[in-house]
């Protein structure tokens, strides 16, 4: 479904994926987790080449792109089987919640207004500006905005990080719901107890690398490396043992 | 000394006949400046090898040198080239045939080009990056991005500057009296110098270019009113 292939990313000097292996079935919902600058968000933002890696392969179903050598082809299909929910939101501001969601559609997806508009269905923020909406209604327009162009895979880049503590159930909600579609996603998470409930797989990266891989009740209860004891002892003191 | 209102209001009734040259001089310069100002604020902003350097030197150099030398350099050195090329070409006409006027739509475009460039420049790094990001992981071209997420928030977030500098620009054209375009400014000259009743030709003049003003500056926050809306909140 998707298979990344020794992905290295440098900026400047500091190399910050030391080659990345990972592969994700269809359906399947990937938590990545680890300390900060451990690489886990530029990994996924290598996926779509919002950071240009500097070597190895990505493949998502059929397409299969040289990381070295890509087109602007090779990116814009990558682009469009994938679909990335951000921190920040990153809404388009002068759009209202439906537009948001609709931009996509009619502009990439070529879709006819109406269909579009339908394709969203209704709800009561839809006509509101972004700046009107709480953090956590426009994480779910973004998820929203994310959703409708039907990627094959979706990259949730610390969707709750940004949240008031109180807004963050809803947009695990939200998440959980599309996990239970059969979505595949790939998502960098602080939530160790959302990315065990949700999760099928966890990977714990460190230092640019995937130091461990595995179910989630097994990572979590008996981590075979030291780093990911040591990481899950100081983040979550109920999951060591 | 005693004002003469009634030929006051003859003068400016005169001065009209001159308002449409004004009018010229300054929507040429701000259409042209504008979009090739846009052209170089997105040529920086992009950093678009070998031209961003070019385009940073000529807002530099352009903006370090006054209106009024823009002009008379225009003036003075296009009639020189096309002289020298029409001539050495045989084309059998010459700079004279240039209606003056030209060198004041050349010139102060060049001056808006730069001054432009800023405006949008800095309304283009207004927009967070995020946003641009979204629109790419959408599958969107990077012209695509520009035209529907970057470029319409850059506008809102500069129209207090650019009404600005429409202004500037409606001022900065009474320089094209220089080369001998008759706009208000000048007109106001050629009216009192039958009576030679100056103060009121110019008062006149001061009046027109005050009104214009006033009607930009309504104009320009009718703009930013219904342009960002979306800044404030609240639904459609």
């Amino acid at each position: 479904m998707i298979r990344l292939t020794g992905i290295r990313k440098s900026f400047g000097k500091d190399e910050v994926l030391r080659g990345i292996d990972l592969e994700v079935g269809k359906g399947e919902v990937v938590a990545v987790i680890g300390p900060s600058g451990s690489g886990k968000t530029t990994l996924l933002r290598c996926v779509n080449f919002l950071e240009r890696p500097d070597a190895g392969e990505i493949r998502v179903s059929d397409l299969r792109v040289d990381c070295a050598r890509p087109s602007k082809k090779d990116i814009h299909a990558l682009r469009r089987k994938t679909a990335m929910v951000f921190q920040q939101y990153n809404l388009f501001r002068h759009k209202t919640a439906l537009e948001n969601v609709m931009e996509g559609l009619v502009v990439v997806r070529k879709l006819p207004k109406e269909e579009a508009r339908e394709k969203v269905g209704l709800g009561d923020k839809l006509d509101a500006w972004p700046s009107r909406l709480s953090g956590g209604q426009q994480q779910r327009v973004g998820i929203a905005r994310a959703l409708a162009m039907e990627p094959e895979v979706m990259l949730l880049d610390e969707p709750t990080s940004a949240l008031d503590p109180e807004l963050v159930g809803e947009v695990l909600a939200v998440i959980r719901q599309i996990a239970k579609e059969g979505i595949t996603m790939i998502i960098v998470t602080h939530e160790l107890g959302f990315a065990q409930e949700v999760a099928s797989r966890v990977v714990f990266m460190d230092g640019g690398v995937i130091v461990e891989d595995g179910a989630p009740a097994e990572l979590f209860a008996r981590p075979r490396e030291e780093r990911t004891k040591q990481f899950l002892r100081r983040l979550a003191p109920e999951y060591s043992i | 000394m005693s004002l003469d209102p009634s030929f006051m209001w003859e003068a400016l009734l005169k001065l009209l006949e001159a308002l449409p040259t004004t009018l010229a001089i300054t929507a040429v310069s701000v259409g042209c400046g504008f979009l090739a100002g846009a052209a170089i604020a997105l040529v920086r902003v992009h950093r678009v090898p070998v031209l961003h350097r070019i385009a940073s030197v000529w807002v530099t150099v352009i903006r370090g040198t006054p209106m009024l030398v823009h002009l008379l350099v225009i003036y003075a050195g296009l009639t020189l080239i096309v002289d020298t090329l029409t001539g050495y070409f045989g084309l059998g006409w010459n700079s004279a045939r240039i209606p003056m006027i030209g060198f004041a739509y050349l010139s102060f475009s060049i001056t808006a080009s730069a001054y432009c460039s800023e405006i949008i420049r800095s309304g283009m790094l207004a927009v967070d990056r995020g946003q641009r990001e979204a629109a790419l992981s959408l599958g969107m071209t990077t012209m695509q991005t520009l035209r529907r997420i970057i470029f319409p928030q850059a506008l809102a977030a500069s129209v207090p500057n650019l009404t600005n500098f429409v202004i500037g620009m409606l001022h900065g054209s009474t320089l094209a009296f220089v080369v001998s375009v008759v706009d208000i400014n000048a007109k106001a000259e050629i009216v009192a110098s039958t009576n030679w009743k100056f103060f009121e030709a110019y008062l006149a003049a001061a009046i027109l270019f005050w009104a214009m003003t006033i009607l930009l500056e309504r104009a320009g926050g009718a703009v930013e009113r219904r342009i960002n809306r979306y800044r404030k909140g609240g639904v459609v």
